[in-house]
Parts: structure tokens; sequence; C-alpha cells
């Protein structure tokens, strides 16, 4: 294992609810190293997604600690977590999330102007990373304009602007045809080559298959793969 | 440039059927809104601008009456000497204005009726209440026996002009029917700033107004017009005139206007006022719904940017710039549909009978502006504000985790 990334020790999550409390998460203790590729796999509703957004700092534990570069997640005011995950976080989401009003070449370059990165630099990484997903000739195109296949290289693309240390994707190939995934898993195959920690959460035995370390979850817990 | 104001606007430009309906409602609220600004002050403005075309800034009269409704100054001779010896006061003028009938003239009237006319009897020599428009002023006219000035109104019923002849006669209280006519000569053609579009009003020497009626000096004059030296003010002129303990009431072209602003002309001000507050709640409400319900259709693409690491800012302040963007946008374009329809509505109601032709109900004052714009801006904070809070507590996960289910 090489050095965490992003650490879980006895997180669980718990959404209030009327009825009863209900638990998504329950003392979840996971390392996800740099260089990591895993895959988070089961049935629907047992907190893979959950699980997901704490990693990605969208979510917060109701009980446990969450270290993302040895830094307690849970002590970050909003706005700290926000540029953790501007700087140090891509996200993936299976549909896409695109801002339709912008260009391909736009949407890979917001997160950039977000972090303020210079015009010169954004210019060169957009057409870097454009180049990367394959999607250079259709710069200027928006996402309606763009086929699903497209969309997610863009969304990729976007998830790599500032150069995150860990990329997480939930079902990234979930709207997608099985040609069409393959290129999708083809490129985070690539992303992870390049030295990007990657987690996927998949349904999908063929994106489970590509990563290295495999988590399967069952009614909020790891129940293979932990740590 | 992927700032806030350019995805603002790229969001506003994305849904044009939203963002047309918004302009366009806040087009026509702000139109009615400017109206009402232009409305709750125009009179007053108007009014003040009468009163200080006039030339004189003090007004002097016998009790605090409305002018020309209470009684004269009597002893008017050593009234006017005293302010006029006062070194705050620059000029003095006494007139008087009387009801005379039009007896005859070498332009007679085609219906050969007496008809009746107000008559301002002033200081020839002192510088006019009135406009010339034609002709010569009475303080140029002074080989002309009996000079006398018409308003436009009167010259053309009479088709009389400079040179023309007319007999008046005074009808001036009980003694009127005894009155005898007496000549005069018309030397010019003038506007009188208080006329309304049917007014027929002459002007003529205080002394010949004296003898139409059979006054005398004992009988005194309605009103004193009286002009503040430059430099020293109306205010200073005024206090002057209290201190000679005249017993007179004084009044500034201001007090008057702020009298008449919070008497007689507040029926205007306090209709502005609810609807002016009626059309701004409507437009508040028209912006409000159309952004939340915009938010609300993208709350999944709000949740992923803040997701990626957006801050909470970014995004509240990027529905505030949609609302400023589509109220700036209708309010820009409200301001000449404003103007139109005041230009409209003026017109109607300066045609209602007995209002002075120079009076206008809609006056454009740069305050006015600046309180659209501010209410506007205010009206666009206000509607964004329910909007603003649902991004702005937007739960990211669980916007995310609802769309995908969703």
């Amino acid at each position: 294992m090489t050095t965490p990334i992003v650490e879980t020790r006895h997180v669980s999550r718990e959404f209030p609810m009327a009825a009863a409390p209900v638990t998504a998460l329950s003392d979840v203790s996971l390392s996800i190293g740099a260089g990591d590729y895993v895959a988070v796999v089961g049935p629907s509703g047992c907190g893979k997604s959950t699980l997901l957004h704490i990693l990605g700092c969208v979510d917060v534990p109701t009980s446990g600690e969450m270290l993302f570069q040895a830094r307690d997640v849970t002590s970050l005011s909003d706005a700290d977590r926000s540029r953790l995950r501007l700087r140090e976080i891509g996200f993936v989401f299976q549909r896409f999330f695109l801002l339709p009003m912008l260009t391909a070449w736009e949407n890979v370059e917001l997160p950039q102007a977000e972090a303020g990165v210079g015009r010169t630099e954004r210019r060169n990484r957009t057409a870097e990373l454009l180049e990367y997903v394959g999607l250079t000739k259709r710069a200027g195109h928006r996402p309606a304009e763009l086929s699903g296949g497209e969309m997610q290289r863009v969304a990729i693309a976007r998830a790599l602007a500032n150069r995150p240390s860990l990329l997480l994707a939930d079902e990234p190939t979930g709207e997608l045809d099985q040609r069409t995934g393959d290129q999708i898993i083809a490129l985070l195959d690539s992303v992870h080559a390049d030295g990007t920690a990657v987690v996927v959460v998949t349904h999908d035995p063929a994106v489970a298959a590509r990563a290295h370390r495999l988590l399967k979850m069952r009614d909020g817990q790891i129940v293979e793969g932990g740590s | 440039m992927l700032n806030v104001l350019r995805l603002a606007w790229l969001s506003s430009v994305r849904q044009p059927g939203r963002t047309s309906l918004g302009v366009l409602g806040v087009a026509a609220v702000g139109a009615l809104l400017f109206d009402m600004l232009l409305l709750s002050r125009g009179l007053v403005v108007s009014f003040r601008d009468l009163l200080d075309r006039a030339g004189f800034d003090v007004r002097v009269l016998a009790t605090d009456a409305a002018p020309l409704a209470g009684p004269r100054i009597l002893d008017s001779g050593t009234v006017l000497a005293t302010i006029g010896a006062l070194p705050e006061v620059e000029a003095v003028v006494p007139i008087s204005i009387r009801s005379v009938e039009i007896t005859s003239g070498n332009a007679v009237s085609p219906t050969d009726r007496l008809e009746r006319v107000q008559f301002i009897g002033a200081d020839p020599q002192a510088r006019p209440m009135w406009t010339l428009v034609e002709g010569r002023d009475l303080s140029t006219s002074a080989g002309t026996s009996r000079p006398l000035l018409v308003n436009r109104t009167t010259a053309a019923r009479l088709q009389a002009s400079p040179g023309s002849e007319l007999s008046l006669r005074g009808r001036c209280g009980s003694t009127s029917s005894v009155l005898p006519p007496l000549a005069f000569t018309i030397v010019g053609i003038v506007e009188f700033p208080f006329d309304d579009a049917d007014a027929e009003t002459v002007a003529g020497q205080l002394l010949d107004l004296e003898r139409l009626c059979a006054d005398d000096q004992a009988r005194g004059v309605d009103m004193l017009l009286v002009r503040s030296k430059p430099g020293e003010g109306a205010e200073r002129a005024a206090s002057a005139i209290q201190t000679a303990n005249l017993g007179l009431h004084v009044v500034t072209n201001e007090e008057l206007v702020e009298r008449f602003s919070r008497v007689e002309f507040s029926y205007f001000r306090q209709i502005s006022f609810v609807l002016a507050t009626v059309t701004l709640f409507f437009g508040f409400l028209l912006i409000a719904v159309l952004l939340t319900a915009s938010v609300n259709q993208r709350l999944g693409e709000i949740a992923a940017l803040r997701a990626m690491g957006l801050s909470r800012w970014r995004v509240v302040a990027g529905v505030l710039c949609e609302s400023v963007m589509m109220v700036g946008a209708g309010a820009i374009l409200a301001i000449p549909v404003g103007a139109g329809l005041s230009v409209w509505l003026d017109a109607i109601l300066r045609a209602l009978p007995g209002i002075p032709t120079d009076v206008h109900f809609f006056v454009f004052e740069t305050r006015a502006l600046f309180v659209y714009g501010s209410l506007l801006a205010a009206a666009s904070i206000g509607a964004a504000l329910y909007p603003m809070r649902i991004v702005a507590v937007l739960p990211i996960a669980a916007t995310l985790r609802r769309e995908v289910i969703g």
C-alpha cells in the first residue's frame, strides 16, 4: 500500500427519516493510496454512492474519522472542503452534468478558471485534456451536440482539469452502450496509468474487472476488500 | 472568461422563453413604476418651476389664505416703500387681479357677447411675470394711453393684434354695474404662466386696473411679489420682511411648494405610492417565481458544480447575477416605454379643465431615475433571496443521489 490519499476510520453515515434513521454506511474503515484503482460493487442501496460522496468530501460521516491527505475533513469548513474538492478530487457522474450552455472546451476550462489558473496555462491544459480524451475536434461543441460517450469523455477531461490526486466515478458507464462504455473504461485505465488514484462505483462487471482492488459492499458495510 | 457574470448570462440565454418572459414582465412593471415615480413629484416640480419662472421668490399677502383668495393688503404704498427699502430685497411688485368685461373694440367678439377676462394689474416698470410673444411689453409702452397685454387665447378669439383697441369695464364687486368702460390699446401678446388652455387673461398697469374698478390706494393690492437680492436668498428676504413687522403673511416659493406638496398635491403622491408599491410587488413575485423554477430545474447541475469544487458563494452569486441581469434588462427597456406612457398620461391629465397649460403631472427628475434604479435593484435582490437560499443550503450528496434515481 502506498501513502494514503484518503482514509476512513470506523465511518458511519445515518440519514434522519421521519420513521427512523436509515444507516447508509456502518463502521467503514478504508484506505485509498496514490495510484490505487478501486472498484466498489454491491447491490443497489448498499451504500456505494454514500461511500463515494464521503470519499469525495461532498458529505461528512455521522461518526468516525475521515482523513484526506492526513487532514481531518470533518473539521473543515464548507469553503475549505470546496477548495479541497476543486484541487484534489475529480468527479465523474453517471449523468455527466456538463453545463449545457458551455462548449466542451469551456466545460473543461471551468474548474481551472475557478481554481485561478492563468489564461495561458488554462488554454494549454484544456487543449491537452481534450486531446487526451480524443475530442479536440469537438472542442467548440455544446453538450447537446455531443453523443453520450463524448459527453462522458468531456466530463472525464473536466474532472482531470486541476490534476486531482483522486478521481471518483459514479457509474460512469451507466448511461452508455457497451462499445461506448468500453471506451470510457479504457480512458479510466489511462487516467490510472498516468498516476491518478481512481475509485469507481459500478454495477458493470467489465469495469470492476479492470480495477486492481475490489470492494464489495452489503448493507452499508464493506464485506470484502476493505482497509 | 468564465466568471460569474458570463455564466449567469449564458444561463439566461440558455432559457430564452423564461428570460424573455422575465424581461418583458419587468419592463411592464418598470414602466408603471417609473411613471408613478414621475407622478409622485411631478406636480410639485412643475409648480416650483412655474413659481420660479415668474422671477420672484417671495410672496407677501395680507393673511395666510391661499394667494388671491384672502383679503387685500391695505395701505400698499407704505408697505411697498418699507419692503423696497430693505437691503435683502432687490424688487417688489404689487399685483392685483380682477374680473373685467370686454365691452367693445376694433376686433369685437364674433358672438358680440360681453365676455369676462381676468385683468392682472402690475407695475409697468417691474420685470414682468409673463413671457412676451409678440409686440411690446408694458415697460416699453410709455407713450401709449392705457397699454394692454393679452394672452394668445384672447387675441385669437378677438382676432386682435398689437395696435388693436379694446374697451373694458370693471366687474369689481357690488359697484361694478355703475362703472364706466375704459379704452385700452393692445401693445403685445403674452403667455401667462398659470393660464389654462381656455383662460382669457389680460395685463395692464395697476393704476388702470384701479381706475377700472374705481379703487384707490387705500383699498390696497392682492399680493406683493418680491425678488431677493442675489446672494441674499429668499429665506433672508422673507425673514427681513417679517422683522419689519408689517402684520403681513410672508411666504417663499419653497414654503408655498412645500404647502402644496403637503396638502393640495398629496393625493397624487399617495396614489403613486400605492400603485408603485403594488407594481413593485408584482415585479418581485414574477422574478422570484421564474428564478425559483429555473433553479429547481437545475438542482442536479448545481449540485455537480458544488461537487466539482465551486464554492457556495459562487453558485449563490450566479443566481443573484441572473436576477440582476433579468431585472436590469427589463428596467432599461422600461424607461423608454415609461417615458412614452408618461407623455400620453400627462396629455390626458392636462386636458382636465382648469389646469394651467404649463403644469405637468409627470416630470422627469434625475432623482426619480435614481429611486427607480434603487427600487428595482432592491427588488432583484429580494426576488433572488429565496432561490439563493435554495442553492446555498442544497445538500450536494442527497441531490446527486436524487438526480440519479430520478
